[in-house]
């Protein structure tokens, strides 16, 4: 197949909510190198004046598959969704696997664009097929949340379109909602939650948008031989991977423990590192009920086709019934020990109802944890917890204030201890014991958040202040390459053995010529564009930060604050 | 002298009395994490496992003291970063 083919037969597809409109444009060549986050970063900055209100008509809500989806590369479908965030008012970028990724893929859609804003109120079901789009009035829709619409959606339109919705939390413009995307089973649980992207999606005013490949093709191979050789190569790198083994038995879920042995587990609004109460709620544990709970608890799903780490669940409750799916560590953390609640049952009821109204599990539960400290519910009051969430579907003030996520939280009900970062909330790695992530959190364009470079595996000391930086540095680049190629961080256990397979999958699907740095320049140059979006939108180095009370006030058992020098987190993107 | 260790994910016990995950351990004065991991019988490479003694990142050569916790943690360096090459020999 001809290079120009291989490239050049993925399109831009930009569709006005205004006009109701779609135009379908060839990939500008300064595009055709990025996918998935990187992408998302050079639309925004090409595209979306950066100082632009985020809910308002100048802003794009932008879907971009990654380099390597479309063939079911293990751990590699990943869709990006990205905008000018709502909560951070910075660039932003969420992943989520599922199979909206996948389908786009098929419709050789290089990137959805989404512009404008609609003139008149009323709900859109968008609808993308080979024919084109259309738009179809979705008012009926309109409250119904996330697990109860995506069945009417797959009975209208087919059980083989993926869909991408919001829910309620994300039609009230919540800047804690997110996009919901369908697993392979078609449970609306696959979740770009990070960043308010369900607000801007509400803003546009569509409640689901369903991707309708019919038999479109897979995205063009350019050296098929050559590809299946890599292919073979990765899967081989990741199967023998022991850590491959571990993710299938108990997911993110094997967390729990670490961190609180690493005092990093946050306990009760942050304010200590180590919950009494983890067993409980860990992996080992949960795996422990599940297979004797039995029914429809899985220790071992997978959230995309193709998938050999399969690290997600379905959690049970006693009778068998499954509760939610899937029950992750930052979940757990944020709703288990951060609210000093122990119980894995009152967690996943938590989460499934957080989940049907479209919302960031994080950002709530850490708006929780300020609304304890504020008096607002007792730690370990799991019934009052759930009357909160319910504060939230209902649209009352107090509901709403929770979820625009734990800086509005803290703000209106004057709370000092919040844990965040350029507006938004960390997530279950304490910055104070886990220092290398702090520094993630700190100097990420994304805001607080693990996923851009989680440190904790690492053989460091995580309390010496010294290293950190550096660490945090190649996380993050490594990081935002896979974000970039749509490869799920625990696929980075195939690529971090057999790295030299990301360059022969590029070049072999592509028909490029890539180095063997493929990696350090892709995430670099996304980095890059992102940290070029945020100073233009306003951001200086007082947005760089850890909170100031976290350097000030100790966190136990290690007693530690956060130390790395302000003069060296201004140093980070001088590499 | 007793330390207490905590296994994690694989390396949880199979016993009559169900999992077990926390072990106290008697070992002779001066034994090292390395020591620990020899009666535990844990056979896994060196550099598949992440070892917290106290809540901090701990060398295999590492001398234990009394009520030492001793978290065992089957995992990959994710990020750069090694206190140096050890193995059991």
């Amino acid at each position: 197949m001809e290079n120009i083919s291989a490239n050049r037969q993925i399109k831009i597809w930009r569709v006005d909510v205004r006009e109701q409109q779609l135009a379908i444009s060839p990939t500008p060549d300064h595009w055709v190198h990025l996918g998935g986050r990187g992408l998302l970063a050079r639309i925004l900055l090409d595209e979306v004046e950066p100082t632009c209100a985020p809910l308002g008509p100048r802003n794009k809500l932008i879907f971009a598959p990654g380099l390597l989806v479309g063939h079911m590369l293990s751990s590699c479908d990943r869709i990006s969704v990205g905008g000018k965030s709502p909560l951070t008012e910075g660039v932003k970028e969420s992943n989520a696997g599922g199979s909206t990724g996948l389908q786009m893929t098929r419709l050789g859609i290089k990137a959805l664009i989404i512009e404008d804003a609609p003139t008149e109120a009323g709900w859109w079901m968008l609808h993308l097929s080979p024919a084109g789009a259309r738009f179809e009035q979705a008012d009926d829709l309109v409250g119904v949340g996330v697990y109860d619409a995506a069945p009417r959606l797959l009975s209208r339109y087919g059980g083989h379109v993926a869909i991408a919705l919001i829910g309620p939390g994300g039609e009230m413009r919540l800047s804690a909602a997110g996009i919901q995307n369908l697993d392979k089973d078609k449970v609306p649980s696959r979740i770009n939650a990070r960043g308010g992207l369900g607000a801007l999606m509400g803003a546009k005013g569509l409640k689901a948008i369903v991707i309708d490949a019919k038999d479109g093709d897979k995205p063009p191979i350019a050296h098929l031989e050559e590809y299946r050789k890599a292919q073979k190569e990765f899967n081989k790198a990741l199967l023998a991977h022991p850590q491959t083994k571990i993710y299938a038995d108990y997911g993110t879920a094997a967390m729990p423990r670490m961190s609180n042995g690493f005092g990093g587990l946050p306990t009760r609004n942050f304010s200590e590192g180590a919950f009494e109460g983890v067993e409980k709620i860990s992996g080992e544990y949960m795996r422990q009920i599940l297979l004797q709970r039995g029914g429809e608890s899985e220790t071992t799903h997978a959230c995309m086709a193709g998938c050999t780490i399969r690290c997600s669940n379905i959690f049970g409750g006693e009778d068998g019934k499954a509760i939610v799916s899937p029950l992750e560590y930052e979940t757990i953390g944020l709703l288990g020990p951060n609210l000093s609640i122990a119980e894995l049952d009152d967690i996943a009821r938590m989460c499934y109802q957080i989940n049907d109204l479209g919302l960031d599990s994080i950002e709530v539960g850490a708006a929780l944890g300020v609304a304890a400290e504020a008096g607002l519910m007792q730690f370990g009051d799991s019934a009052r917890a759930m009357e909160l969430i319910d504060e939230i579907r209902k649209g009352t003030p107090l509901g709403r204030i929770l979820g625009n996520g734990v800086v509005t939280t803290g703000r209106v009900f004057g709370v000092e201890h919040v844990p965040a970062v350029k507006g938004q909330a960390m997530s279950a790695y304490e910055p104070r014991a886990i220092k290398g992530t702090g520094v993630t959190y700190a100097t990420s364009p994304q805001g607080a958040d693990h996923t851009a470079g989680l440190t904790i595996r690492a053989k460091v000391d995580h309390l010496d202040p010294s290293v950190q930086v550096d660490l945090s540095r190649k996380s993050q680049i490594n990081m935002a390459c896979y974000d970039t190629l749509g490869a799920c961080i625990f696929a980075g256990f195939g690529f971090g053995a057999a790295p030299e397979t990301i360059r022969d999958l590029l070049n072999a699907r592509y028909d490029w010529q890539v180095e063997a740095d493929i990696l350090q320049v892709l995430g670099k140059e996304t980095l890059k564009l992102e940290r070029e979006f945020n100073l233009r939108a306003g951001f200086t180095s007082a947005q760089d930060r850890i909170p100031e009370w976290m350097t000030r006030q100790p966190l136990p058992p290690h007693n530690a604050v956060f130390d790395v020098s302000e003069k060296e987190l201004d140093e980070f993107f001088n590499w | 002298m007793r330390v207490i260790a905590h296994l994690h994910t694989i390396l949880q016990r199979q016993t009559p009395e169900g999992l077990v995950r926390r072990l106290e351990v008697d070992l002779p004065g001066g034994s090292r994490v390395a020591d620990l991991l020899l009666s535990l019988e844990i056979t896994l490479p060196l550099d598949a496992i992440l070892l917290a003694v106290n809540g901090r990142v701990a060398n295999p050569e590492q001398i234990l003291k009394e009520g030492d916790q001793v978290n065992i943690m089957p995992a990959i360096s994710g990020g750069g970063g090694n206190l140096g090459t050890f193995s059991y020999d």
